[in-house]
């Protein structure tokens, strides 16, 4: 089973999904939970035969498509992709267990079950054009959830969410034609293996035009500002599970991408391009922050708290060593669970009140007493409050930049700050003072099924905020090969300066070929 | 001793767990009886620790790991040695009287549980601060108890008033928060680790720049959480939060946060002096600023609030200056008095239905006869008059300040050890002296619960006697801090100063009762001048900071929002994709099948490529002459 693992993972839900179609439409909801409930268990499964002490590919699986072109169904994990599979598999049960009564539901299971094979494939696949399949076919079934689910606005954002990442997505698909060209051109033969990419030494002006066409797919993805746009619309318009996954799960394919893609193939043109990088960086904490703190719609503000926290992880990515990866990987895995519960606490209020507007609340914390409890923690998450999951990623990765420049990181450790006041004021305003809205005064607490969804997301919060080693060591281990490879393949002086050499030798890979 | 050690820090924890599980049902008498007797428990292992520490040993642990990549290397570690004990000694013995005191006090609250919950959890917090061996384990207790704070601020968010106050301070606390991780990083980044031992190992070997850089974020966030200026107008605005809550928070404990950072930090700031010299100038200002604001409020437990920060200033002249175990000794006998005088004014205010306003009351003795003595008491020692605690301690720090010869330093202090005593007896005068004004609002004072009495009597034995611990103390603490004693050489100087203190003290003291104690309503005269409005107005600093930072902030997110993101940004996107769009919608007439219009189009694009054609074939076939010309362009 170990040597198929993967492909499990990926291909069970769609054939699930498949074989939904002929169930019944009252059972389709237990059928999703039955089938999500399978594809965790097998996930934690994967973690558990994972080496944690391998810092390479792990699983690795490889079926040849078109072998003139040296295209193949690669797939394989590290310690980076591991936890984001695991979070994807977890957040699509939850969020199936904890549907409420949605109209057509047997068509939301099958389109999140389709969703999740191209969650997991694109944080598995180790080749590229497997990689852009599973990353374009991820924009359908979200499409299809905004479009068919959503609130008023929704074809104008669905079709806005679509086109605008699939134009990034074709100035991508150009630069990994162009790598693969390259690869053609070093090496005689074609590949588009990711893993045979890493091993290409590029000369600095190529690679800062195929690092300028890699980072357009990413940054919309991301989302990046100036390109930010879309996720406020996205999610305004949203089903709760849309949103919940959106901000969990897709998003992070952004940031994934810029670890598995820009820094170890590029790692002079990272370097070049680390300072804007890090101004827009900025740019997304802080005036994503304002922007989120002048909403009147709660679940805006959710909405721009993403961008501003993805500011940061985009940060710890571009500090370029071991401390500020590991942290934005971490951090990517605190930001979906803290967003994703979040964006389900929002959707508990939207259920009982249909408006999100916080006008509309206040004094909540004495007629919903579990509920502003839950909300409270996931808040501090937020917020950042150390022994709370977002603190350990959010320290690293500032940590991390703070060794390449002071000014920047205290610019953009303003981050803590900024989270406080958009938080803290709007969970003073829905939840604090005498309930002065009649609608609001006997609303039920949260009911069973949103306990499932949130009580997990809590324990998970609280206790990779105490004790993040389980899952800190693997990713720490498979970004020192990273961190190793891109020092080792770096041509600039400067890039050697800024990227550190670390001194465990046994994980170093050798770069193979150099274009000239 | 890792038991004692572990049960000191974790039965708070216990407590506040426990009680959070009956946080939203009604009222058990039972989490306050239980999370006390926890914190008792916390209580006798500190004190059974002290006595370990007291033999000469030190407890370290290293329970788990807690973050640790690339080098960085943090584990969750505890120290328990001469500094923290003194810390947690402090803590310990405040926060139980104040959880005995609360079952009191809180009795007809609805948010019982909830409150002791959140208390329970402050004082681990703290725990956390002082006991932790690293500067990331500070920074959890750092952040942990202005989390709490929060809570305990914005204890009634029914009340706008307490819950505004309440984001005040975690921002303001944040703001202060960045200066300290900053600092964090630099540790980090130049001696390689978190470790308070191995950092202050390495420090002397780095540069005096970079030393006063981690000096100066360092005490950034010390400014926060103690509230120096120009961070301090959040504390007197927490007042909102219930009375135990600034009696331990806001006086006692979290508050001297500040102070202890310096104080362990103390082999950094040696290498820096002219950093302790701003620290203590500054503190020197904030004692004289705070006090002289209090000197005309009409709010009772502000102006207890101000007199913490000004007694915080006072610490930090004696940390700024060197003298660090001057300034913990200071920090200890404060707790006590401070803690004292707060739950003092919480049964004033219990008796006075929640009235805060001292010109309201007058002639409470009669009913109070407690709450009076020990008040007067707290003040007597909050005032410095020997042999009370206040005394040694602040007395200490006026002869570092003379002896290190920062007379300007020592000066100041003088002068607002003078305001301190006025302002604290012009409030044991209103409430307590005078006619009974009270009557005219119809106020029914009436005592405080006997048990809530005896549970404030030790922190009065303790305002009286803490003094004669100094020796005992001074032996201790110096094991780890500089072994400095401040002597005056001439002993007729040294006897010529602590008597003309004492008689400026005591004849302040004399001046306010006379002022106050027959005060018949409120001085017109003295409200229309300028002094006093700047005063009561706080020198206008909350108001700027409304005016000059959240409206613009406000304003500016607004503007970010409306104007940036909606009208340029997205609007930028959405004028790419319409003018696609519109060129689409223009050119589909091209398509529309009618055979002439097509052969007309056929036509048009044939004359294109034709024309291009012979363009670019012209242009290959004199390429040289149009570089040519395009060079002579160039030149």
């Amino acid at each position: 089973m170990l040597d198929h693992i993967l492909s499990l993972l990926i291909f069970f839900p769609a054939l699930a999904a498949m074989m939904g179609f002929v169930v019944h439409k009252d059972s389709a909801k237990a059928y999703g939970i039955a089938v999500s409930i399978i594809e965790f268990v097998i996930s934690l499964y994967l973690w558990f035969a994972f080496d944690t002490n391998v810092s390479g590919m792990q699983f690795m699986e490889s079926i040849s498509i078109v072998p003139t072109f040296g295209i193949n169904y690669l797939v394989g994990i590290d310690g980076i992709s591991l936890f984001i599979i695991i979070m994807a598999s977890f957040f699509t049960m939850i969020g199936i267990a904890s549907l409420g009564d949605v109209k057509k539901m047997k068509n939301l299971v099958i389109t999140l079950l389709f969703l999740q094979m191209t969650m997991v494939g694109v944080f598995a696949a180790l080749d590229a054009i497997v990689f852009y399949t599973f990353w374009e076919l991820s924009l359908v079934p979200m499409l299809y959830i905004i479009g068919a689910w959503g609130g008023p606005l929704r074809i104008y954002a669905s079709v806005k969410f679509f086109l605008y990442t699939f134009t990034g997505s074709l100035v991508m698909l150009v630069g990994m034609l162009f790598m693969a060209f390259l690869y053609n051109q070093a090496t005689g033969v074609w590949s588009f293996s990711i893993l045979e990419w890493y091993r290409l030494i590029l000369p600095e002006n190529y690679q800062l035009w195929l690092f300028a066409a890699f980072f357009i797919g990413f940054a919309i993805k991301v989302p990046m500002f100036p390109f930010h746009t879309w996720l406020p619309y996205a999610h305004g318009q949203a089903p709760t599970i849309g949103s919940v996954i959106l901000a969990a799960v897709l998003l992070k394919m952004g940031t994934y991408a810029f670890i598995r893609f820009s820094l170890p193939m590029f790692p002079d043109a990272a370097v070049f391009f680390m300072f804007p990088i890090a101004i827009i960086a900025i740019i997304m904490i802080i005036y994503t922050a304002m922007v989120a703190y002048a909403q009147e719609d709660i679940k805006q503000v959710v909405a721009y708290s993403s961008i501003s926290h993805m500011g940061v992880i985009i940060l710890g990515t571009f500090a370029l060593n071991v401390e500020g990866i590991t942290g934005s990987v971490f951090l990517m895995i605190g930001h979906g669970i803290v967003s994703g519960a979040l964006f389900f606490l929002v959707g508990v209020i939207y259920d009982r009140r249909h408006t999100k507007m916080m006008s509309e609340f206040g004094g909540l914390a004495s007629v919903m007493p579990r509920y502003a409890t839950i909300f409270g923690i996931m808040m501090m998450a937020s917020v950042g409050l150390p022994l709370l999951i977002n603190f350990v990623g959010e320290f690293l990765s500032l940590l991390g930049f703070y060794n390449q420049s002071h000014i920047v990181t205290l610019l953009a450790g303003t981050a803590i700050i900024v989270g406080a006041i958009y938080m803290l004021s709007s969970f003073k305003k829905a939840f604090f003072g005498e309930v002065t809205n009649e609608k609001n005064r006997n609303l039920p607490d949260l009911n069973s099924k949103e306990i499932i969804a949130l009580v997990p997301l809590t324990i998970i919060a609280v206790w990779l905020g105490v004790y993040p080693k389980p899952i800190l060591d693997p990713i720490n281990n498979s970004v020192k090969s990273v961190v190793m490879l891109m020092h080792e393949k770096s041509i600039t002086e400067e890039a050697k300066t800024r990227i550190p050499l670390l001194e465990d030798k046994t994980l170093m890979q050798k770069p193979q070929a150099e274009v000239k | 001793m890792e038991l004692y050690l572990y049960i000191a820090l974790f039965s708070p924890l216990v407590g506040a767990l426990f009680a959070g599980v009956f946080g939203a049902s009604p009222k058990t008498l039972l989490t306050g009886v239980v999370n006390s007797s926890l914190l008792f428990a916390s209580f006798v292992s500190s004190a059974v620790l002290l006595g370990y520490v007291l033999d000469g040993h030190t407890v370290h642990v290293e329970m788990m790991e807690w973050m640790a990549t690339g080098n960085l290397y943090i584990p969750f570690g505890f120290v328990v040695d001469q500094v923290s004990v003194t810390m947690m000694m402090v803590v310990t013995t405040v926060s139980t009287i104040v959880h005995i005191y609360s079952i009191g006090y809180m009795d007809h609250d609805k948010g019982f549980n909830r409150f002791f919950s959140y208390l329970s959890a402050f004082v681990f917090s703290m725990m956390v601060l002082v006991m932790s061996d690293n500067f990331a384990g500070l920074f959890i207790g750092w952040e942990g108890v202005g989390l709490c704070s929060w809570l305990l601020i914005g204890f009634w968010y029914h009340k706008e008033i307490a819950t505004w106050a309440a984001n005040e301070a975690f921002i303001m606390n944040r703001i202060a928060d960045l200066g300290m991780l900053i600092g964090i990083f630099l540790v980090y980044w130049n001696t390689g680790t978190l470790q308070y031992d191995e950092a202050f190992k390495v420090m002397p070997t780095l540069d005096t720049n970079t030393l006063i850089y981690i000096g100066i974020f360092l005490f950034v966030g010390a400014m926060g959480k103690s509230a120096q200026f120009p961070l301090h107008t959040w504390l007197a605005d927490a007042m909102e939060g219930p009375t135990p809550v600034s009696a331990l928070i806001h006086a006692a404990t979290m508050v001297t946060a500040g102070v202890y950072l310096v104080v362990r930090a103390n082999p950094l700031y040696d290498t820096i002096p002219e950093m302790g010299l701003f620290i203590a100038s500054l503190g020197a200002f904030v004692a004289m600023f705070a006090a002289s604001m209090a000197l005309v409020n009409r709010d009772m437990k502000r102006i207890i609030a101000y007199s913490t920060l000004s007694q915080l200033g006072y610490m930090f002249v004696a940390a700024g200056l060197g003298a660090y175990w001057v300034a913990l000794f200071h920090l200890m006998a404060h707790a006590f008095f401070k803690a004292l005088l707060f739950l003092g004014a919480g049964n004033v205010m219990h008796a006075m239905s929640d009235e805060l306003d001292p010109f309201k009351m007058g002639g409470l003795r009669k009913q109070m006869k407690g709450t009076f003595i020990l008040m007067t008491l707290a003040s007597v020692a909050l005032a410095g008059i020997f042999p009370l605690a206040g005394f040694f301690s602040k007395d200490a720090i006026l002869e570092v300040g003379f002896v290190t010869n920062h007379y300007v330093i020592y000066s100041v202090l003088l002068i607002t050890a003078g305001l301190t005593a006025f302002y604290s007896f012009r409030l044991i005068a209103l409430i307590f002296h005078g006619e009974e004004r009270y009557k005219l609002f119809g106020f029914h004072p009436h005592e405080a619960y006997k048990f809530m009495l005896i549970a404030m009597s030790p922190l009065a034995v303790l305002a009286v006697i803490a003094g004669s611990f100094k020796t005992t103390y001074f032996d201790m603490v110096t094991q780890i801090l500089p072994k400095t004693e401040y002597h005056i050489h001439s002993e007729i100087v040294e006897w010529v100063m602590i008597l003309g203190t004492q008689i400026f003290v005591m004849l302040a003291i004399f001046y306010a009762y006379k002022k106050y104690v027959n005060f018949k309503g409120e001085d017109k005269e003295f409200e229309k001048r300028l002094c006093y409005k700047i005063l009561i107005n706080q020198y206008y600093i909350p108001y700027m900071y409304e005016e000059f930072i959240s409206k613009p902030y406000r304003e500016l997110s607004t503007i970010f929002w409306k104007k940036v993101d909606l009208k340029v940004v997205d609007a930028t996107v959405d004028c790419i994709a319409n003018g696609i769009y519109k060129a689409g919608e223009n050119t589909r007439e091209m398509q529309d099948g009618n055979l002439s219009s097509m052969l007309r189009w056929m036509v048009v694009g044939t004359v294109l490529l034709l024309s291009l054609a012979v363009a670019f074939g012209m242009a290959v076939r004199y390429a040289d002459e149009i570089s040519a010309v395009l060079s002579g362009l160039g030149a």
